[in-house]
């Protein structure tokens, strides 16, 4: 021992009778005291108390304990309390281990006291013989660094990053796309309400565009992310717009363009209208984005493209503004704390070959439609199909990718109810026969079944079904120039062919493509690709890397409504993570002896977090200890044991190893 | 009477250890000498760990990690896998068996899982009967 005798206190819980309706905790308790360097043994009614802590407390300072076993209950519901109130009362807090006597003994061996009895007293004498073996640890702390970065500036991110403007902290609002607004921008209206989604978004928009506190970086990407005690250092890429500040915004650039004119061999669909429109090389992506300045894409400009001809966007600009030559710029971002808000992209509706999307013109999928029925859209809100008249029957097939093995497994979550806001819509609109096909109606918001009902009373139809294949070829005169769904009615029990003039397909929301941010920041996902949150239900905006939060859909499908419960939920997590001023860092941690280490580099090749790396001085590894996250792979390929994870060392494992085997073996 | 198998098992902090407390909070009964010893993650498991335990009378060693894909530390769980798969060889040659050791994945909601394989495992053994050391001993 380094420091002088150990001396162990064992404290038992009852747990108000789960536990000590099974366990024996009087034999409990002897066989506890009789275990060596144990000093006090004692068992109380709720360790998790005031009182149980205040003697827990007392005991630690009257005995001058320096180790403390608390046989209870998970770990995980109060090893964190145990250890800070053993460290209030002087000694330190990575001398408490916890004997799960509730988990694991008295809860499912409660049929067989005797059983359960014995081997609560194994595990706490296993935890006895690894906390003889504790070292005291260092608990260091950090400061946080001020501000934040609120990564991507749809809904989620502008609201997150209005909350944490208003609560006096520096935001840096970081946007892939020339504009902000996201997703949300693009639609009609909002379900169940009917709003108009930009009448809403719009006011936020400029809120945050105006904040004092919110620097915002559009038209840029996060290219790496590097961790540091309290600190990320974003590095950011700024792509040139090749249009400076001098732009007064009169649009006559993008008159002049010639890209997407009819003879022009270079066309390009508009993202905004997702495709259903063209637009200029140089353009404005919408009347309301912001910031108001226009953008020249080289990747569809025949300046860049054809041999550095054309400028005619150059000749037009009263103001000067075009530079061709303008570099793209590179910006470090130092913040505390980053909100992943990167959201969602409307599944590929391609995929399913059978719907025919990309092969018959009037097959839409959901974020078109949001278009078609804009009036900032491509028709001006008229619902009309290619041809340009209006539809006088329209399919809506509902979880098209969702809920479907060989796609998404998951619900989108959105869909039912955009589907029916779609139908009621075109009903009010167009007066067409709408048919929704579907598997389930979901309509679980507030006002969400009352909505629900209503366009069911609206004359619209309803197939429970999930269509095999859309298709143009006509098997009867009704079907002649028509789309016909083919579906089996399930509660009817029939094969149905319905003929219509346009099916929309009500597609799942998929993951943004954001693979390359997550890995610089360390983030997981989870099986369906969206960001792991670190609990999906008490934690769902925390993540497991400190200081990173996530909001919106990019932690999974939701509505508006529950992205901006969301992204306020995630700004208060932020917000008091930077209040707090200081991280504590997490001390169970790798750490090298020198004297061990060869610098073979085995520990840095096993390391997923680049937190080894071998010192070229000193021919000796050195762990990042705000990068190490102790998962301990790099214990088990050393050759010499040099490297260890802190109280998961070979000896005190295997002294709780040895605690607990049968006692036939003689030691 | 045979004595009741003695299983050491060796879960991770995020799903084995959680699972086993999800059969604990859910009072699925498993048996009672199955014991756990807490790790970070089984990536840490040296092999040593495995032969101390058989070497101190142990029947059976289980692994039990989170499943491929979605382990907390990205990795830890295919080194382990790699790791108990060559311990097997070794295991057969020291004439313990292969069978004595088992790596197994539950997520933390997988109580009833957790309960499963550790009854199963125990059953196992039982027809395996007393590891060979425990009886040298």
């Amino acid at each position: 021992m380094t420091d002088g005798k150990r001396k162990v206190g064992v404290f038992i819980c009852h747990c108000g009778g789960n536990i000590s309706d099974v366990v024996d905790v009087n034999a409990l308790r002897e066989s506890a005291a009789a275990q060596e360097d144990v000093v006090v043994a004692t068992d109380f009614r709720f360790m998790c108390s005031n009182e149980g802590q205040a003697r827990l407390q007392r005991t630690i300072r009257e005995k001058g304990l320096n180790g403390v076993v608390v046989a209870c209950c998970t770990p995980k519901m109060y090893e964190d309390l145990f250890r800070e109130k053993a460290g209030e009362a002087g000694m330190n807090p990575y001398l408490l281990e916890i004997a799960n006597v509730r988990e694991q003994c008295a809860y499912p061996h409660r049929s067989d006291p005797a059983r359960a009895t014995e081997k609560a007293k194994a595990l706490v004498g296993a935890q006895v013989a690894k906390v003889r073996r504790l070292q005291a640890l260092e608990v260091k702390t950090a400061p946080i660094h001020e501000g934040v970065a609120v990564i991507g500036a749809g809904i989620a991110g502008i609201h997150a990053s209005i909350l944490l403007g208003n609560l006096g902290h520096k935001v840096t609002l970081i946007e892939k796309g020339p504009t902000i607004g996201g997703n949300m921008a693009r639609f009609d209206k909002t379900f169940p309400t009917l709003d108009c989604a930009m009448c809403t978004l719009s006011p936020k928009m400029n809120e945050v565009f105006n904040h004092p506190n919110v620097d915002l970086l559009t038209y840029a990407e996060v290219r790496d992310a590097v961790r540091t005690p309290g600190k990320f250092t974003l590095t950011v890429l700024k792509k040139p717009r090749y249009v400076t500040d001098a732009c007064i915004g009169c649009n006559r650039c993008t008159d002049a363009c010639p890209v997407s004119t009819p003879k022009s061999p270079i066309k390009v669909g508009s993202e905004w209208d997702v495709g259903l429109s063209l637009r200029k090389a140089i353009y404005l992506p919408f009347s309301q984005a912001l910031p108001q300045r226009w953008t020249l894409d080289a990747d569809h400009c025949f300046y860049f493209q054809r041999d550095r001809a054309c400028r005619m966007c150059e000749r037009v600009c009263p103001a000067d503004a075009i530079d061709f030559s303008m570099p793209p710029e590179e910006v470090k971002v130092e913040v505390g704390a980053v909100v992943v808000a990167t959201g969602y992209r409307p599944f590929d509706a391609s995929q399913i070959p059978e719907y025919g999307h990309g092969r018959h013109p009037d097959v839409y999928h959901g974020l078109q439609v949001e278009r078609l029925l804009s009036s900032t859209g491509p028709t001006g809100g008229k619902l009309v199909k290619r041809d340009g008249t209006p539809p006088r029957s329209v399919g809506i097939i509902h979880c098209v990718g969702s809920r479907d093995e060989k796609h998404r497994p998951y619900c989108s979550r959105v869909c039912c109810m955009y589907s029916l806001k779609y139908a009621h819509l075109i009903r009010e609109r167009t007066g067409a026969r709408v048919y929704n096909f579907y598997m389930d109606i979901r309509a679980n918001g507030k006002g969400y079944e009352e909505f629900y009902q209503r366009v069911a009373s609206e004359q619209v139809g309803f197939v429970r079904g999930k269509p095999t294949r859309v298709t143009d070829v006509a098997t009867s005169p009704e079907e002649e120039g028509k789309l016909t769904i083919v579906v089996e009615d399930t509660l009817a029990g029939v094969n149905l062919r319905v003929p219509v003039d346009m099916v929309i397909l009500s597609t799942a929301m998929d993951p943004g493509d954001v693979d390359g941010l997550l890995a610089s920041l360390h983030l997981d996902k989870t099986s369906d690709g969206f960001v792991k949150e670190y609990h999906p239900k008490i934690n769902p905006t925390e993540t497991a890397v400190k200081g990173v939060f996530v909001a919106g859909c990019a932690q999974g499908p939701k509505d508006i409504t529950d992205t901006i419960a969301q992204a306020g939920a995630a700004a208060m997590s932020a917000a008091v993570f930077l209040g707090s001023g200081e991280m504590t860092l997490n001390p169970l941690v790798a750490e090298v002896n020198p004297d061990l280490c060869r610098a073979c580099d085995r520990c840095t090749e096993a390391c997923e977090f680049d937190a080894v790396r071998i010192d070229p001085e000193g021919l000796v590894a050195v762990v990042d200890e705000t990068a190490c996250e102790g998962c301990g792979k790099c214990t088990v390929v050393c050759p010499t044991g040099a490297i260890r994870v802190r109280q998961f060392t070979g000896p005190q494992v295997v002294a709780s190893i040895d605690a607990l085997a049968p006692k036939a073996v003689a030691p | 009477m045979t004595p009741e198998p003695e299983i050491l098992a060796l879960c991770c902090n995020w799903c084995g250890y959680s699972a086993a407390d999800q059969a604990g909070a859910g009072k699925i009964p498993y048996p009672a000498a199955v014991k756990i010893v807490r790790l970070m993650c089984t990536g840490m498991i040296d092999p040593y760990y495995v032969l101390r335990a058989f070497e101190r009378g142990f029947d059976g060693v289980l692994v039990i990690g989170c499943h491929p894909g979605s382990c907390h530390y990205k990795s830890g769980n295919l080194q382990a896998r790699e790791l108990t798969d060559r311990l097997s060889h070794v295991l057969r040659t020291l004439g313990i068996g292969p069978q004595r050791l088992r790596m197994e994945a539950a997520s933390t909601s997988e109580g009833p899982r957790f309960a499963e394989v550790a009854t199963e495992f125990t059953e196992t053994l039982r027809r395996l009967g007393p590891s060979p050391l425990r009886e040298v001993a």
